[in-house]
């Protein structure tokens, strides 16, 4: 029964390529590894390697990702969905998720839903969907060949219901995810620790919405995660909401709407970014100019730094590692450009952060690393990694108690079994209420699933004796199941996270974007043609009526009739290849037709410039 | 034992020696058979992290298993136990209470309940509890650090009893008196344990 919850899947199948993404709060990133080295993929014309994850619902129903979208932020602020990362695995009643701003939520149900234009409300794991998918589209078309594997990183902070959501985000996008990996440890790993070296590092993860910290040794090729830490809300957009509540309070505005705010912060951001390299700077926003000075934007974020000094200190702590005994420091995240983040680092560790990888870029690459472990054969000697789980699993007991059954830190994959009892005479079921966190009190701690055992046969009180069995997988996600040992009555449950989809919900949604992936590149295709049959048919009435005199009567009713063809196909067509044909048709019948157009042309226009030359 | 794979004698081993396919489990193999340490109170941390690498590199999802859905299962089970042994066995607190298990004393069970606890170690862990709890309110940290330091004295003090316990139980395994005073010693530890835990949730800004 043991590994029966666990997924089992064949990663070693040969299945085109297999990437590593980092699925990141503010932009997101697809890499592979090529030839022996791993590299990031362009996703976009303009040849920029992150992908701004930022997804837009436009009014037609098409979803616009990227850039694009993000520029349609300030118009369209309800249907612009930017930092999706911050609402994967929240509920819609979580106190986070209300305060993260500008909105409409739909209500009702277990999973937050954005309000957006044309179609039915979307959850984040669709919207992150969005962002996956066009990252697979822009690796299929950088590595030519399909993309069907990825490893996606998480924050090592993530909870249960955090880690389901982005696993299903990536089987919507139609991916198979050979793990979840850790965004610090991605790092650590693509800092090409090959399996000679040796080491202790710390890695310090400022991204965009989140903070992490691990601790991990590598010795004789086992890469073993010691500690990890964070907080799964605070992050450099938090300096940006810094900066602009200094800017609002200077100009007295009160209450803000909210595509005053989404204008705020894009300023706010590139102030903070104009501050690593300049000592002031003066961002415009709301039609009104503020000064601010590096050293004031210093003065306002210290109070966050100081909250990942804590979870530092505590990290190294759990490791039973002392600060000295580190080799090196490793920086991720955007936000680590940030100077004050440097030396805050620099401070708190007693030494310099390296830097030689792009902080932008090191976990995806990392990612990539991991993927060609997992499937390539060549390299299964490699490096190999044990990472941990970063939260307490544990489960309430009398008197709202919680009972740690995985302590945190503990290495995955990972399992612990606790034996429970009737505490009335004849009680047939027993509620089984699993949380994560480190607190004593389960009110503190997050609820991740409730369920009911039911079944147990009438017994006297404390006679039947219910186990409770945790499993942890390598992706750091948890399965439930429950027995009653003393008659053999077992009870399989597999627990999925109260804030989460079911696996119908996901299987519906996954069905709904495949039927609507062929409908919309149908429909595309044919709107493609209906396009070129407008453009042939214009160009070819026109010169039937003006150069007539070049047009014998046998080929004019040959080319009359493959218009006339055309233009009855261009509204009746329902495939783009009935219509395609016709067009090409047309294009063959009057070729000799052109031909003598052009000729005549050229001759007018060699005759014109004797003329002129003369 | 024989290999489900190839047949040959396994012999309690977690991979065939003749084809290296990962085997089960088998029954009352205990966490120090999984590192293959000596069964006892005090370990050889070296030797114990030398062993969790080596059989992770052998033993892991990641590395065993990849053709055989069986084994894969096999290499997963065996590598949840090792993470399991690992984490039990570093530290000699978890040790400890694992110690007792194989005496048959789980206290991490219901079984707790039967070990009667002197008034005066429950009075005096209670009476620890308020002062942490008025020192906290306070604001007084300087006191909070004072009684944990004089709790993590009274932890050392119960640990090294449990293990001078637990070390005339395992030479004697039939030694009611050495049993039932570690699993006295474990619970006082427990309360201290819990008592520091809540100490450092106050004083966790401060770090």
């Amino acid at each position: 029964m043991a590994g029966g919850l666990l997924q089992i899947h064949d990663p070693l199948k040969p299945r085109g390529h297999a990437v590593g993404i980092d699925l990141g709060t503010t932009n997101s990133l697809v890499a592979a590894v090529i030839e022996g080295k791993p590299r990031a993929f362009p996703v976009d014309e303009g040849g920029s390697l992150l992908l701004p994850s930022v997804v837009h619902y436009a009014q037609d129903g098409s979803v616009i990702v990227g850039a694009r979208a993000r520029v349609l932020a300030a118009a369209e602020p309800t249907s612009t969905i930017a930092s999706v990362k911050r609402f994967m695995g929240k509920g819609p009643e979580d106190a986070e998720t209300k305060a993260l701003g500008a909105y409409h939520f739909a209500t009702g149900g277990a999973v937050v839903r954005f309000q957006v234009k044309g179609g039915p409300p979307v959850t984040p794991i669709e919207v992150s969907a969005e962002i996956l998918r066009t990252l697979k589209r822009r690796a299929e078309a950088a590595l030519t060949g399909k993309v069907e594997q990825a490893v996606i990183t998480v924050p090592a902070y993530f909870d249960d219901a955090q880690r389901q959501a982005t696993r299903d985000a990536g089987r919507l996008a139609g991916l198979e995810v050979l793990r979840l990996l850790n965004e610090p440890t991605a790092a650590a790993l693509a800092y090409g620790l090959d399996k000679g070296s040796q080491g202790r590092f710390a890695v310090y993860d400022l991204g965009g919405g989140t903070f992490d910290i691990s601790i991990l040794e590598l010795v004789e090729g086992v890469f073993q995660v010691k500690s990890t830490g964070g907080d799964s809300a605070l992050g450099g957009d938090d300096f940006d909401r810094a900066i602009a509540a200094r800017f609002l309070e200077a100009h007295g505005v009160a209450a803000p709407d909210a595509a005053q705010v989404t204008e705020l912060l894009a300023a706010a951001r590139s102030a903070k970014e104009t501050l690593t390299h300049q000592e002031t700077t003066e961002l415009s926003a709301l039609g009104k100019t503020f000064r601010v000075s590096r050293a004031e934007m210093d003065s306002w974020i210290a109070p966050l730094l100081q909250k990942t000094g804590v979870a530092c200190r505590r990290a190294l702590k759990d490791s039973g590692i002392t600060r000295e005994e580190l080799d090196g420091v490793i920086l991720v995240g955007g936000s680590t450009r940030v100077p004050a983040v440097r030396k805050f680092v620099a401070q708190i560790f007693g030494k310099e952060p390296l830097g030689d990888i792009d902080p932008d870029q090191v976990v995806a690459l990392g990612a990539a690393v991991q993927a060609d472990l997992l499937t390539n054969r060549e390299r299964q000697d490699e490096v190999l990694l044990l990472d941990v789980i970063p939260l307490s699993l544990g489960l309430e007991t009398m008197g709202g108690v919680a009972e740690k059954l995985i302590p945190r830190n503990s290495a995955i994959p990972t399992a612990a079994a606790q034996v429970f009892t009737t505490f009335q005479d004849g009680q047939n079921a027993l509620d089984v209420h699993v949380v994560q966190g480190e607190r004593e009190l389960v009110t503190d701690n997050r609820s991740l699933a409730r369920f009911r055992l039911s079944g147990i046969p009438p017994m006297p009180a404390g006679m039947a004796r219910v186990e409770v069995r945790f499993e942890v997988n390598a992706d750091g996600i948890l399965s439930v199941s429950a027995k009653e040992l003393s008659t053999g009555v077992s009870q399989a449950i597999t627990v999925k996270p109260t804030h989460g989809l079911t696996d119908e919900e996901i299987e519906r949604m996954l069905l709904d974007s495949i039927e609507h992936a062929e409908e919309d590149i149908h429909v595309r295709l044919l709107r493609e043609q209906q396009v070129e049959a407008d453009r042939i048919l214009h160009d070819a009435r026109k010169q039937l009526a003006t150069f007539s005199d070049l047009l014998p009567e046998d080929e004019r009713r040959e080319v009359e009739a493959a218009i006339d063809r055309v233009a009855k196909l261009r509204d009746s067509a329902t495939e783009s290849q009935v219509l395609a044909d016709a067009i090409k048709a047309l294009d063959d019948v009057s070729r000799p037709f052109v031909e003598r157009i052009m000729n005549r042309a050229v001759g007018t226009l060699l005759e014109g410039r004797q003329v002129d030359e003369v | 034992m024989r290999c489900w794979s190839c047949q040959a004698e396994v012999g309690g081993a977690d991979a065939c020696p003749a084809c290296g396919k990962v085997q089960p489990v088998a029954p009352g193999t205990t966490l120090f058979d999984v590192l293959g340490l000596p069964r006892g109170v005090d370990v050889d941390k070296a030797a114990l992290e030398r062993a969790y690498r080596e059989r992770s590199l052998r033993l892991h999802p990641d590395r065993a298993g990849k053709d055989d859905p069986r084994e894969r299962r096999l290499s997963l089970e065996r590598t949840a136990l090792l993470n399991e042994a690992y984490r039990t066995l570093r530290a000699p607190e978890p040790r400890a209470f694992y110690l007792l298990k194989l005496h048959g004393l789980d206290l991490v069970k219901d079984e707790a309940r039967a070990v009667t606890v002197p008034p005066n170690v429950l009075e005096e862990v209670l009476e620890l509890r308020e002062q942490l709890d008025s020192a906290r309110s306070a604001g007084d940290e300087d006191l909070v650090s004072a009684l944990s330091d004089r709790v993590r004295v009274q932890s050392a003090a119960a640990l090294s009893a449990a293990g001078s316990a637990l070390r005339r139980l395992e030479s004697n395994p039939g030694d009611a008196a050495a049993r039932d005073e570690a699993a006295q010693a474990l619970v006082r530890l427990r309360y201290h344990h819990r008592f520091l835990e809540a100490a450092e949730a106050s004083d966790e800004d401060n770090l």
